[in-house]
């Protein structure tokens, strides 16, 4: 290993350590590096931090950064697992609902940053034979993310927005998710369980057929539910065999 | 650079919660800096405003993740957004920082010093020079705010941001707050930093606020510009003349026109120099 090498390997470790450098000078950069990750993980998750308060939030910063390394140079890209590690953080253990309601704060934050698309081309999909729509394949916006929640977590969001005081309209769930942007916000919102059953099989790539054939008791609402998230964007394009 | 943005210009970070501000009452400003990764979104809101800023102003885009001085390879996503952006908004200046953040894929999102060194030398050249050819420009390098001294160093900072330059072609971005916050974290003289930097090679300046902590000063960026680093300011603008100049604030962001009014002051002090050297 290259000098210049060993020194940065070294360097990483020491901001990398769960405690701080004994050189005050060198701490500066510990205490950077964590400012910088708590400032992310915080405004990705204004929800999670709301509801744990600030110094429990940032206490589960520093140990996300240990188990999760910031892989990039761009901070908004840091956070993505945050859920998936407060499924498993002992101090949150009696907040069953908080690793869901840390995935909807992503959603939204990637909801939030996602390319824009126009809408549906009506007239091009117009013009596909019928012969052909079962093989039609529809694309969701790139501002769409999708979620399923045992725990009523779109009214928990909505409750600890900034100008509400944190009393969710509802206590029990299950919640299917839809976030999309209204504008540049992004709003999640509760969908009736066979709307999200057949958005989720479009989203994953399925072709009306293939949905059609899943969604069984349901595959009537399929032409209909078309309809209406193509009106609101949600469906953004489609891809025909042909 | 275009013929826009005139050397004694001064300009403001493009901070968020200035858009509305910025939007309503289009300050007369010499341009308006973005970092580059608030802006790596594909679109939504950050996207829409920027094209609107761009309508009114000119950007610099400034990058603090691209760990230019890393032993790891260079992060081809994040060059190829940077790119993207370039390309998008055609900035008058582009610039990163003359540093490393990375080691083994472990980001520490912070400024790091690299040792002064012919090997660190000869590192960061070939990578500045890879990121020029990537972006088909010129691209700034930015001295920073040090704390932690390498004890192998073969020369003075001053001396390796020079040899950086002349030898990746390369220009200076030279923040002079950051060159007073390490002249007093390691004893030497500001002036003998500014006096030994090639005037030809400097396209912009940085000033900004620090904190004074018992470690030493740090570069927060939370502060008004302090008396010293005017002064020094003054100095710089004598020895090598005035140059688009940004005043960098990022955290406990102030009211506006805090912003407004340093920005007037750093240029009515470039526009004096200015003067005074068409006068000699």
């Amino acid at each position: 290993m290259s000098v210049l090498a060993g020194l940065q390997r070294g360097f990483i470790e020491a901001l990398y350590a769960a405690e701080p450098p004994a050189d005050p000078r060198l701490a500066i950069h510990h205490r950077n590096a964590r400012a910088n990750w708590r400032g992310a993980l915080a405004a990705a998750h204004p929800t999670v931090r709301r509801l744990v308060g600030g110094s429990f939030f940032d206490a589960a910063c520093d140990a996300y950064a240990l188990a999760h390394p910031s892989r990039s140079g761009d901070l908004a890209s840091f956070g993505g697992e945050l859920a998936r590690f407060l499924a498993g953080y002992a101090p949150a253990a009696a907040l069953a609902y908080l690793p869901d309601v840390a995935r909807l704060d992503w959603a939204v934050h990637e909801s939030f940053l996602a390319a824009d698309a126009g809408p549906i081309d009506l007239a091009a999909l117009s013009c596909v034979p019928q012969a052909d729509h079962g093989r039609l394949r529809f694309v969701l916006h790139p501002a769409v993310r999708m979620l399923q929640s045992a725990h009523p977590v779109v009214a928990i969001w909505e409750a600890n927005r900034a100008d509400r005081d944190g009393t969710p309209g509802r206590a029990e769930g299950p919640d299917h998710v839809l976030v999309m942007r209204d504008g540049f916000e992004p709003c999640p919102r509760t969908l009736p369980a066979s709307d999200w059953d057949a958005l989720s099989l479009l989203a994953a790539g399925a072709s009306l057929d293939e949905a059609f054939d899943a969604l069984g008791e349901h595959a009537a609402l399929l032409q209909d539910l078309l309809v209406r998230y193509a009106a609101q964007g949600v469906l953004c394009g489609f891809e025909s065999a042909a | 650079m275009p013929a826009t943005v005139p050397v004694a210009a001064a300009g403001i970070g493009l901070r968020a919660p200035h858009y509305a501000a910025l939007l309503a009452r289009r300050p007369a400003l010499g341009f308006l800096e973005v970092h580059a990764e608030n802006f790596f979104a594909t679109g939504g809101q950050p996207h829409a405003y920027l094209d609107r800023f761009r309508a009114h102003y000119e950007i610099s885009v400034h990058g603090v993740g691209l760990s230019l001085g890393s032993v790891d390879p260079l992060d081809e996503a994040h060059l190829a957004r940077l790119a993207e952006l370039v390309g998008r908004i055609d900035p008058f200046l582009v610039s990163e920082h003359l540093c490393w953040s990375s080691f083994g894929g472990r980001h520490s999102n912070d400024l790091l010093p690299l040792p002064y060194t012919e090997e660190a030398l000869d590192h960061v050249v070939a990578r500045i020079g890879a990121v020029q050819d990537r972006l088909k420009r010129t691209l700034l390098v930015e001295n920073i705010s040090t704390y932690v001294q390498h004890s192998r160093a073969a020369m003075t900072e001053w001396e390796f941001l020079g040899e950086a330059a002349r030898r990746s072609g390369c220009r200076v971005l030279l923040d002079v707050n950051n060159v007073w916050v390490n002249a007093v974290n390691h004893g030497f003289d500001p002036c003998r930093y500014i006096d030994a930097v090639d005037p030809a090679h400097v396209a912009q300046f940085h000033l900004a606020g620090f904190e004074a902590t018992p470690a030493g000063l740090i570069d927060t960026h939370g502060a008004p510009v302090s008396e010293e680093v005017w002064q020094l300011y003054e100095h710089t603008l004598a020895r090598i003349g005035p140059r688009p100049t940004l005043v960098e604030w990022d955290t406990d962001l102030p009211a506006l026109d805090v912003l407004l009014d340093e920005a007037e002051h750093a240029r009515t002090l470039a526009s004096a120099a200015a003067h005074a050297a068409l006068a000699a």
